[in-house]
């Protein structure tokens, strides 16, 4: 874990973020969070609302608001950290070295610009090309997101394009530079499911074609197989479990994740009838997680799932599980697996 | 225009009349300025289904199918070009505001984001318990203010958030929980039917659940017809007796939900179907999870 600034293009170190709040407690986002990207690689980020993935997806491009504040920590890309960087040295970055992919391409896009010239603007902030280059690049980028008629494209309006157009296009915005690292938060929740595995498979091709990494927060443990490598699973602020894809998803460990998996596939399985097996005069109900995440301004000292969770002991409650390793690269932060 | 027609089965059709029937629903929008020809686009095409009384007939297909705009229809928040809109046997299709006026108590919408619309400052409270402050007068039950803080009292308990945060402003609950409270303010006026307009996108997975399970509580105790919109095919399966699908402004397919899933005919119910259960086959394949 000493030397890896080779091995890991991104390494965040003991990252700790919180929000002020008007008249209130600081509400702690990121509570000492370590994680590490491998170049190329595809890493998902799970959890639910409000604990702290769309927090660590913002710090890393260093674009928190105003009333966030990193407490402690460090940022590492390819050995620089990002905390330390002025804002025309992070400028440089953004866009560039790591890029982000908005939830809402509709909030994202400028109305009275044409797509295309919005993606020849990041090119000309970054790249020394002359015009005809920047345009024949855009139209580029616009064929490789899937626009079979780029020039067409080019200069259609925003509001002229359906969602899914808006999301490849703000996809091909991302990727115009070619970043080493691709952010998304939440790419696909505001689509439907024909949308989503359009997305997932065009982000997918992205990293075959330029060995991109791209972290990608979500809520939703369906989005991910065949899609992400590894997983990092996040509750109240720290990573509560970490592996492959495989692993993550086939034999979950912590107990919050097994909970999120077996509700995951219990509801997309709603669609095989033969696993809905009603009540006389009523419907399934949903394996729901029962209770809610903890109040943010004031976690308790122990395990934070511990309130929700079906096999808590009195440990749990006493202090934090610290990381157990329970095979190589995959690591758990559960009572279960050890003191 | 035709529509494919899945017959309930002879034992499973009910003697429950219909709650909600619409026939012939049509609605345009025009679009073009002031120096174009206005062209009409019919956003919602000649649809016809009902609801039988205390059940959940689920509208789905992708962005931009008309879903949306047939819900505006149905709880009249838009008057439909033509067609009927009956409530129990009464057509309020083109009824003016003021008949309208008893209706809006028995049917009620919820959205997605629903507290978008919502003040933030606002208590709990006094979003909940506004629809009983505009519609109940007099010696109706709701009228005066401790009738109204006993009844915003049992909804919350309903709609399991704590009646303690009565007086807490919204902005201060969560996505999850704001979604509470708008049932919760829906349900004020002990409204016979509920619109649900994708009001469970955009909620993480286990809020999503809790919500869904609340719903189907609530229809159980208070024996609620919905019409649920979504572009969710699972969540429409697991929530729905019977799926519509719509492509373009059309109803293409209707039927129990049973036999939408296991025979699809339409393109778009096949697509629709097809690209869920990709997403099932995928996970299954790598959780070992058994269909």
């Amino acid at each position: 874990m000493s030397d890896s600034a080779e091995k890991y293009f991104v390494q965040v170190r003991q990252l700790a973020v919180s929000y002020s709040s008007q008249g209130g407690n600081p509400v702690c986002a990121l509570d000492g969070l370590s994680i590490e990207i491998r170049a190329g690689e595809i890493i998902g980020v799970l959890g639910e609302s409000g604990c702290g993935k769309s927090t660590l997806a913002s710090a890393l491009l260093r674009l928190l608001p105003p009333n966030a504040r990193c407490e402690a920590g460090s940022i590492l890309v390819r050995g620089r950290d990002l905390l330390s960087l002025s804002e025309s040295e992070l400028r440089a970055i953004r866009g560039r070295e790591i890029s982000l992919i908005p939830q809402d391409p509709a909030l994202a896009l400028n109305p009275l610009m044409t797509v295309g010239s919005q993606v020849g603007e990041v090119l000309r902030a970054h790249l020394p090309l002359r015009a005809e280059q920047r345009r024949a690049r855009v139209n580029e980028l616009l064929r490789e997101v899937g626009f079979a008629h780029p020039d067409e494209i080019y200069s259609a309006y925003p509001h002229q394009l359906s969602g899914g157009q808006r999301q490849r296009i703000v996809i091909a915005q991302a990727v115009a530079c070619r970043p080493a690292l691709l952010i998304a938060d939440e790419p696909t929740s505001k689509l439907d499911s024909i949308l989503r595995a359009e997305i997932v498979a065009l982000m997918s091709q992205m990293r075959r074609q330029h060995g991109t990494a791209i972290l990608v927060v979500s809520h939703d443990p369906a989005l991910f197989p065949g899609f992400a490598d590894r997983i990092a699973v996040i509750y109240a602020g720290r990573i509560v479990e970490i592996g492959s894809s495989a692993e993550i998803l086939g034999r979950p460990l912590h107990p919050y994740t097994q909970a999120l998996v077996r509700l995951s596939i219990s509801t997309v399985m709603s669609t095989e009838m033969t696993t809905v097996t009603a009540e006389p005069g009523g419907k399934a109900r949903l394996p729901a997680i029962e209770g809610e995440s903890l109040d943010p301004t004031c976690m308790p000292v122990g395990c934070r799932f511990a309130p929700r969770c079906s096999e808590r002991m009195e440990i749990c409650s006493r202090r934090f599980p610290p990381e157990f390793l329970s095979e190589t690269s995959r690591s758990v932060n559960c009572f279960k697996y050890g003191e | 225009m035709s529509i494919y027609l899945h017959k309930h089965s002879p034992h499973d059709q009910s003697a429950v009349a219909s709650l909600l029937r619409v026939q012939g629903l049509c609605k345009n929008y025009r679009r073009g300025g002031l120096w174009q020809r206005q062209m009409p686009i019919a956003a919602v095409c000649s649809v016809a289904f009902e609801i039988p009384r205390g059940q959940t007939l689920a509208l789905v297909g992708e962005s931009g199918s008309g879903k949306s705009t047939l819900a505006r229809c149905v709880t009249r928040l838009e008057r439909p070009d033509s067609g009927q809109i009956l409530i129990e046997g009464t057509d309020i299709a083109q009824l003016h505001s003021r008949e309208l006026a008893p209706f809006r108590s028995r049917i009620q919408m919820v959205f997605q984001d629903a507290a978008t619309a919502m003040n933030p400052r606002f208590s709990a409270l006094q979003v909940i318990e506004e629809p009983l402050r505009i519609h109940a007068t007099g010696e109706q039950v709701g009228s005066d203010r401790p009738n109204r803080r006993e009844i915003v009292r049992s909804l919350m308990i309903e709609v399991g958030i704590s009646p303690d945060w009565m007086h807490r402003p919204i902005g201060h609950f969560s996505g999850g929980q704001r979604q509470r409270l708008a049932l919760a303010r829906a349900l004020a006026l002990r409204p016979q039917l509920l619109v649900l307009d994708e009001a469970l996108s955009g909620l993480d997975l286990s809020t999503q659940a809790q919500i869904a399970n609340l719903l189907l509580d609530l229809q159980t105790s208070h024996c609620l017809t919905y019409l649920f919109i979504s572009h969710d095919l699972a969540l429409a399966a697991r929530l729905a007796d019977s799926i519509g699908v719509m492509s373009e402004g059309e109803l293409v397919e209707l039927g129990p939900t049973q036999q939408i899933l296991s025979n699809p005919n339409h393109t778009a119910t096949r697509t629709l179907l097809a690209s869920a259960k990709s997403a099932a086959a995928n996970l299954a394949a790598i959780t070992g999870a058994s269909a």
